[in-house]
């Protein structure tokens, strides 16, 4: 076993660092430090940042157009309840007018009708102030009338009798 | 019983490996130097091949690499460093992608070696997190730095005389030696265990004996296998997370 003899020889001690293996792990770690930090961790690095940036600035965008749609629709709600307040008033005013309409016109209506009631009875009391004129006039020419008739057939009732009583009174002669 | 005479090699043959080339000089190029360069490499290869698809839903190797970059930012430097520690990330990407690769070859076939487990790969780690987090600190606060390190604000003075010491120890000298050891010895640990149960499962296979009890060693080797890779990723990450909190102190103060 001539190469273990060797290289006990050379290093007998485990524990102690052989000054080659020194040399070599050195060189293989300031290597190691020097290309990583200038030329092989920038890159790696730079697009994780890159990546992370952008993922923030997608979500921050995303964040910002979600704030301004809930503001839009705050606005639209806004509006469309101003709408609808604007509609109920211009109801409620129409309504007001109609009903201002409604009492005006009933007013003018109810005038109308007593000036016209109040017309009629004029007429009619004129026209039986008339009628009762002439009806007097008639009637005091109809009792003339009558009273002349009733004195004329008075007289000739009694012409009457006495031609009844001479003639039965032949009748009774004649029969006897 | 020449039956269970199992060979079970020293500890110095497993851990020593033939130089590949520079025999005998300081750059003898071995197995460790071929792992610690494959973990830059392979680091590299997955950052290019990540930063060159500039995908914007990200797929495949990209979603591998930027996985971690997320992880090691928002679980290690964020909470240990705060915002302004994000300018470390390279560095600390740099270390925990280094680390893991290089234990995970534990597992891998061919190589079955983590590099960490040789102490000439953690200890030179340790010593650049402790100068950097040092001179970060100095940079950073002047020597109010080393005051607030090693005084705790709060503490009656005859107590300093006993724990100015006290910090002065744990924040400049066990720091960098807790650092190395720990991950050296938990994948040397890791490396000897795979290897025992290798060997168990070998011998026993070879000497066609004991059959019966061939599948124990083999399924403990293969548990041992997916409990490595944990370890590997653990080990990478208490290494970065210790960084970060130490360079956290040093870029705000520790109290």
């Amino acid at each position: 076993m001539t190469p273990v003899i060797l290289a006990a020889a050379e290093s007998s001690n485990p524990i102690l660092p052989s000054v080659p293996e020194i040399i070599w792990s050195v060189i293989s770690f300031a290597l190691l430090v020097v290309l990583l930090a200038k030329w092989a961790y920038p890159p790696v690095k730079g697009m994780m940042q890159a990546r992370t940036a952008k993922i923030q600035g997608d979500i921050d965008s995303a964040e910002n157009a979600r704030t301004e749609a809930e503001r839009v629709l705050g606005e639209y709600r806004e509006q469309l309840a101003e709408a609808r307040r604007e509609a109920t008033r211009i109801i409620e005013e129409a309504r007001k007018t109609a009903e201002v309409l409604r009492r005006d016109l009933l007013a003018k209506a109810e005038e109308e009708a007593a000036d016209l009631r109040a017309r009629n009875d004029e007429a009619l009391a004129f026209e039986r102030e008339r009628v009762a004129v002439e009806l007097r006039a008639e009637m005091a020419k109809l009792a003339v009338d009558i009273a002349e008739r009733v004195i004329r057939t008075e007289i000739d009732r009694r012409a009457a009798d006495a031609l009844v009583q001479q003639f039965l009174a032949e009748i009774g002669a004649s029969q006897s | 019983m020449q039956y269970l005479a199992i060979n079970f090699p020293p500890i110095s043959e497993v851990l020593n490996w033939k130089p590949i080339f520079g025999g005998g000089t300081a750059i003898a190029f071995n197995k460790v130097g071929v792992i610690t360069l494959l973990a830059t490499v392979i680091t590299l290869a997955l950052f290019w091949m990540a930063g060159r698809q500039k995908k914007l839903v990200p797929v495949g190797v990209q979603n591998f690499v930027e996985w971690s970059v997320e992880f090691i930012d928002n679980s290690i430097i964020r909470d240990a460093m705060g915002p302004e520690g994000r300018s470390w990330g390279p560095y600390l990407t740099a270390l925990f992608f280094f680390i893991f690769i290089a234990n995970v070859f534990e597992v891998i076939p061919f190589f079955q070696m983590p590099a960490t487990a040789r102490m000439a790969v953690p200890a030179p780690l340790a010593i650049a997190v402790w100068v950097t987090f040092v001179v970060l600190g100095v940079k950073k606060q002047g020597f109010r730095y080393f005051k607030d390190a090693v005084v705790p604000p709060g503490v009656p003075v005859y107590v300093l005389f006993i724990l100015v010491p006290i910090e002065i120890l744990s924040t400049f000298f066990v720091r960098p030696f807790a650092l190395a050891i720990r991950l050296f010895g938990n994948m040397l640990a890791g490396h000897l265990l795979l290897l025992t149960f290798t060997v168990l499962s070998e011998a026993l296979f070879i000497k066609s004996i004991g059959l019966i009890i061939l599948p124990l060693p083999f399924a403990m080797l293969t548990a041992l296998t997916g409990y490595e890779i944990f370890v590997s990723a653990l080990q990478a990450f208490i290494f970065t997370t210790l960084t970060a909190v130490y360079l956290g102190e040093s870029l705000h103060g520790s109290h």
